[in-house]
């Protein structure tokens, strides 16, 4: 089995590091409100939560519950109607957009429920993608995105185009252009929805060996097996986080996080 | 990837759709170039045809241009040697331009007559056999025309009988003249067809018909040097008021007022293909930034920076409008070709002459028209691109 391609920037940050004590996301009293037709919907009623290195957090509930809205909140692709994130210890709301945009690109890592993979682009280009708006250098771009898709089990698959591979294999090559940056944290929206469950448990498996490495997870998920993995869970209900399980403590990164 | 690398592999993605658009892009660019060549080519055709054997100023009759009218300059023998005396003058040549006939057989076949002086004449160019000696009266040159006019095996050392003075209306013989064929020439100013013969300046000045003694057309002076020829010019204006004398460059400026309607015509039609062409590239574009506003999203929403975004979209209108340009060329120069046979079949026109000229320069300006058209009508879809909201988007998408 591959391991997760290394070795890190100088500065980018550990995120898996269980040493670092700083937290790598802190939401604070979230809030999210929405015009539709003349009324006020509350997407989101104040949420808070912080995730530490190395977590796998789960975020669960019934649709409309304000799941989704929360990720892209954290995820900073939308902006709060109250309310601040923090990703390593970055105000996001003190930044312009080319700096949210560039934290985005350097800090956060996004896997769709839809792919949204380039189909014009192969499944290295897709991953190469992220690195190239970073400014990697050509080989060094292609080498780390061909190990990033023998990590996700699509070695021989890089020259494929998107639209060649199945829907497991674009979630896979989904999750390692998510990768390729060697983010601080890895926001998924609902990543196993378009799958069938077999396929879908091979997400699964990967997000596990993910987290195992050290990659700090943060998922939206329908799929109980998937929030079954997580070491800590939310439970969403009507825009308000209604409870907090925890299932295990974090556990120890098994090799080095990117 | 390139942005514009990208832009080709995006334009793929439909290939019908891209297909028809390049098509549209390419009929747009061939009119542009059309009317760029239409624009330059009258002025550089014409200039290169008075310009072929070098003489660059023509004296005609006052008040008409050459072969404009049956006017004739009286004295041409005199004002040759005046010319030839000049010191700015190189060289020198009167000719003559009338009606002849030539007899083949029974009947009279009519023909245009050049009467020239071969040692300066700057209006033919042989093609078979020899050129006349400047003292060959018995002499007489074909054009190819006029050979198959006269008779299919018509060659040089055949004898042709001219006639002239003839008045076609009583069908009175005028004056006869039998002529031994030297060469066959091409000249220079004849339209496509044109039967013309030649012979020198005095054997044609006794068969042209009601003409001066010693009459000729027009003079042709070539100068020493062609940066005198402005001031060459208008000394000879000065000196011989009761003529008139052009340079090539007065020339072309009164063919470029005489055809003027062509230059606004094609000035008309190459904007409105560049608005064709901004058109169906602003369309595409925004048809294929609104069917991919998810894609864009997510890109936006993985860190790719709007200024990437826009620049892929407007890698993708630069790639079309090469890929269309590539294509409006072939396709231009097709078209010219063919509109080119069919205004130089009009009457009167000389067969050298041509419309479409394609020219360097304003090929180059044309291409970097086109090529910032292509840039600009990429830039509204760029813009919508890059202003996608991301977060709606990815929530429309997933409904």
């Amino acid at each position: 089995m591959a391991r997760l391609p290394g070795p890190h920037r100088d500065d980018a940050p550990r995120g898996g590091d269980l040493t670092c004590p700083d937290p790598v996301l802190v939401a604070r009293d979230l809030r999210k409100d929405y015009p539709v037709g003349g009324e006020t919907v509350h997407a989101l009623r104040g949420v808070s939560l912080t995730v530490g290195p190395g977590e796998y957090l789960a975020i669960v509930g019934p649709s409309g519950s304000g799941k989704s809205t929360l990720l892209q909140l954290i995820g900073g692709i939308d902006t709060p109607s109250g309310g601040t994130v923090e990703i390593l210890g970055t105000r996001l709301d003190t930044l312009s957009d080319r700096e949210l945009t560039r934290l985005r690109l350097l800090r956060l890592g996004f896997v769709f429920q839809r792919f949204h993979l380039l189909p014009v682009l192969t499944a290295r280009e897709n991953v190469e993608l992220p690195m190239a708006e970073a400014g990697v250098k050509g080989p060094e771009r292609r080498a780390r995105a061909r190990d990033l898709l023998a990590y996700v089990g699509l070695g021989a698959r890089g020259e494929h185009r998107a639209t060649q591979l199945s829907g497991g294999e674009m979630q896979r090559v989904a999750i390692a252009r998510a990768l390729a940056n060697r983010p601080a944290v890895l926001l998924a929206d609902e990543p196993t929805g378009e799958l069938d469950a077999a396929t879908g448990h091979g997400i699964l498996e990967l997000f596990r060996r993910l987290n195992r490495d050290g990659t700090t997870l943060v998922v939206v998920t329908h799929d109980e097996r998937l929030a079954d993995e997580a070491t800590r869970t939310l439970h969403m209900l009507d825009g308000r986080v209604a409870t907090q399980t925890t299932a295990q403590p974090p556990p120890r990164p098994a090799a080095p996080h990117p | 990837m390139t942005g514009l690398g990208w832009g080709l592999k995006s334009l793929g993605r439909h290939p019908l759709r891209t297909s028809l658009s390049l098509a549209g892009i390419a009929v747009a660019a061939a009119m542009l170039l059309d009317m760029v060549m239409l624009s330059g080519g009258i002025e550089k055709s014409f200039s290169e045809m008075l310009l072929q054997r070098g003489y660059q100023i023509r004296i005609t009759p006052k008040g008409t241009l050459p072969f404009d009218t049956e006017a004739s300059l009286p004295d041409a023998t005199a004002l040759v040697r005046a010319l030839r005396a000049d010191p700015a003058v190189a060289q020198a040549g009167a000719v003559i331009g009338t009606a002849v006939y030539a007899r083949a057989g029974d009947s009279l076949v009519t023909l245009f007559g050049y009467g020239v002086q071969p040692e300066a004449q700057a209006i033919y160019q042989v093609v078979a056999g020899a050129d006349l000696a400047p003292d060959d009266t018995l002499g007489v040159l074909l054009s190819r025309p006029a050979a198959e006019a006269l008779g299919a095996d018509l060659t040089v050392g055949d004898t042709v009988v001219l006639v002239g003075r003839l008045d076609p209306q009583v069908a009175a013989a005028g004056l006869d003249r039998a002529l031994v064929v030297r060469g066959v020439v091409r000249w220079l100013y004849d339209y496509r067809g044109q039967p013309s013969v030649g012979a020198v300046l005095p054997v044609m000045q006794r068969l042209a018909r009601s003409q001066a003694p010693d009459a000729a057309s027009l003079v042709l002076v070539r100068a020493r040097a062609d940066s005198a020829v402005p001031a060459l010019a208008g000394r000879l204006r000065r000196e011989h008021p009761s003529v008139e004398v052009n340079s090539v460059a007065d020339l072309v400026l009164h063919a470029k007022r005489r055809l003027v309607y062509f230059t606004q015509l094609s000035y008309v039609l190459g904007a409105m293909s560049l608005v064709v062409a901004v058109l169906l590239i602003g369309t595409l574009l925004t048809i294929t930034v609104n069917e991919r506003l998810g894609e864009i999203a997510t890109l936006r929403a993985i860190g790719v920076s709007r200024a990437t975004v826009v620049r892929q979209v407007l890698a993708e209108g630069v790639a079309l409008t090469l890929l269309g340009s590539a294509l409006g060329v072939v396709l231009g120069l097709a078209t010219a070709r063919y509109l080119d046979a069919i205004l130089n079949s009009f009457p009167g026109l000389p067969e050298a002459f041509s419309f479409f000229v394609p020219r360097v320069d304003t090929l180059s300006r044309a291409a970097v028209v086109l090529l910032v058209t292509g840039t600009l009508a990429g830039l509204y879809p760029a813009w919508l691109a890059s202003r996608a909201p991301i977060a709606t988007t990815l929530r429309a998408e997933a409904t």
